[in-house]
């Protein structure tokens, strides 16, 4: 079975793709691209970008996106959700942010981000850029182990691949039990439930991504040596 | 003397019931009541439930029909297992919305998703949403998950219509952590608070079972809470629901008091278009 490699945050940045997409032909046996959201961001390549993952040069891994959390606020902006504002983004950016967002994407490519799933199942792993209570649900190695177990039960997935906190991180479940007591109009019932061995992995951000192999369970975090930043430097978008 | 206060659910425009319950908490000299909302749906009068509640100055929170009537049909058709269950339950919900008088659907509109006291906290279906069906198998630590995150001690919902006290006792999770640029795991262990769950049942639809009227009763010295059954003129109120013209299924229902045609495949699915 060949490697998945999920990447998250590249928010308008072609050359930072180019890059990630040259160290995976370097790295054999890597069949799977997942980019897990955050593909937008207020970037002079933001539109160049988005055509290549739409249409993949040859020689490129083939991108498998889902969309995150910047293009539910671009997609709110222009009424594809809800009231055609983005709270949210306006809140961490301010006006020109939102502009610049606005701006950086050719709204050619409107239908093709309403598209993109919100998660994707692949075996008994589930990949979602925040997690299946929200979006932006930002999960790292500190968020307490009785939340990421509920994410981890509401979509039924041993594994939760998670790109929002921008963290790489593994965390797995590795014991521990809880005690349930029902009582209804007829009868009572005592009920042991152990912690399912399962795992959330931050697979990071931008220039961090996460390879991952499904038949030994190993995950290998690694990093390209980011050209540009200009996306990171805008109020609202830094991660 | 001890303080004890009722906890109602679901009354489902099920006048009979509704004073039924009223009448079994005054007499059991009761005086502080909670409602979990779904004060309209399935039964054939409404507007007498809505203004029952007014009355007695009842805190209510918002039940899923409540919330439907004021926004509209917005959930999607998963609440149904089929598509001839969800025209029921379409029919029932205009057969409501064309005759909650203004007034009414402003009262309606105007309640709480929640309601706290100290650390008990009232919901209709869970913390998320008025559509979440916390039932009595679902995980154990799903379950505590949602009483923990909204900062509860023990969480008061409704909506299964299936009356329960559930207790989450001794958990533990224990969890190893690598991170980028640390090649050691770490571990840790995280010990679990005590939290309780209570399942007020359904005053209007019951379906534990009975056709008894459910409520549950707590006690605000001892946290003790006990399950209270009800009887009422069922037959009054299948009959009315017979000549309002809703359909005749519900009735059958509330005769026996158990759940038939309406159950969601997925209980555990939250709505969330």
């Amino acid at each position: 079975m060949e490697r998945w490699a999920l990447v998250s945050g590249l928010r308008g940045d072609l050359d930072l793709y180019e890059q990630i997409q040259s160290d995976l032909q370097k790295r054999r046996g890597t069949a799977h691209l997942f980019v897990l959201g955050d593909m937008i961001g207020p970037h002079p390549k933001c539109d160049a970008l988005l055509k290549r993952l739409r249409q993949p040069k040859r020689g490129d891994l083939h991108p498998h996106c889902i969309y995150g959390w910047l293009e539910e606020q671009l997609l709110s902006l222009y009424g594809y959700r809800g009231e055609a504002k983005a709270d949210e983004l306006q809140l961490q950016s301010d006006d020109s942010g939102v502009q610049q967002l606005r701006q950086a994407v050719d709204t050619e490519h409107l239908n093709w981000l309403a598209s993109l799933q919100f998660g994707l199942i692949e075996l008994d792993c589930g990949l979602i850029h925040g997690s299946s209570a929200d979006v932006g649900d930002e999960l790292q190695e500190t968020t307490s182990p009785l939340i990421l177990l509920d994410r981890l039960t509401r979509l039924d997935v041993n594994r939760l691949f998670t790109a929002r906190s921008g963290r790489q991180f593994r965390l797995q479940l590795t014991g521990g039990q809880i005690r349930s007591r029902v009582k209804d109009h007829a009868s009572e019932q005592l009920h042991e439930q152990p912690v399912p061995k399962r795992s959330v992995i931050g697979v990071g951000s931008g220039a961090n991504y996460t390879l991952y192999d499904p038949a030994s369970d190993h995950i290998e975090f690694l990093s390209v040596a980011s050209r540009s930043g200009a996306s990171n430097r805008i109020k609202g978008f830094q991660r | 003397m001890t303080m004890s206060h009722a906890v109602i659910s679901c009354l489902h425009a099920n006048l009979a019931a509704c004073e039924a319950v009223l009448a079994d908490i005054d007499q059991q000299g009761i005086d502080t009541i909670t409602c979990l909302g779904d004060l309209v749906g399935y039964g054939p009068q409404p507007n007498e439930v809505i203004e029952l509640v007014r009355e007695r100055s009842i805190p209510t929170c918002q039940g899923c029909w409540d919330e439907d009537i004021i926004d509209g049909l917005n959930a999607c058709e998963c609440s149904y297992p089929s598509q001839l269950a969800e025209r029921r339950g379409h029919r029932a919900h205009h057969w409501a919305a064309e005759r909650i008088t203004e007034d009414n659907k402003v009262f309606l509109a105007s309640l709480p998703m929640t309601l706290r006291r100290d650390r008990l906290l009232f919901v209709h279906g869970s913390p998320n949403s008025q559509h979440e069906y916390l039932l009595p198998d679902m995980s154990a630590f799903a379950a505590l998950e949602r009483v923990e995150t909204a900062g509860a001690e023990t969480l008061f919902c409704g909506h299964t219509h299936q009356p329960y006290v559930r207790e989450l006792s001794e958990g533990s999770i224990r969890v190893s952590v690598q991170t980028n640029g640390n090649h050691s795991d770490s571990e840790q262990e995280m010990t679990l608070p005590m939290r309780r769950i209570v399942n007020a049942g359904s005053v209007g639809e019951p379906r534990h079972g009975s056709t008894k009227a459910t409520y549950v009763v707590h006690d605000d010295d001892s946290g003790a809470v006990s399950v209270r059954e009800v009887e009422y003129d069922v037959s009054k109120t299948c009959r009315a629901i017979v000549e309002a013209g809703l359909p005749e299924v519900f009735a059958w229902r509330l005769s026996h008091g158990f759940e038939y045609a309406e159950r969601a495949e997925d209980a555990s699915h939250v709505c969330e278009r």
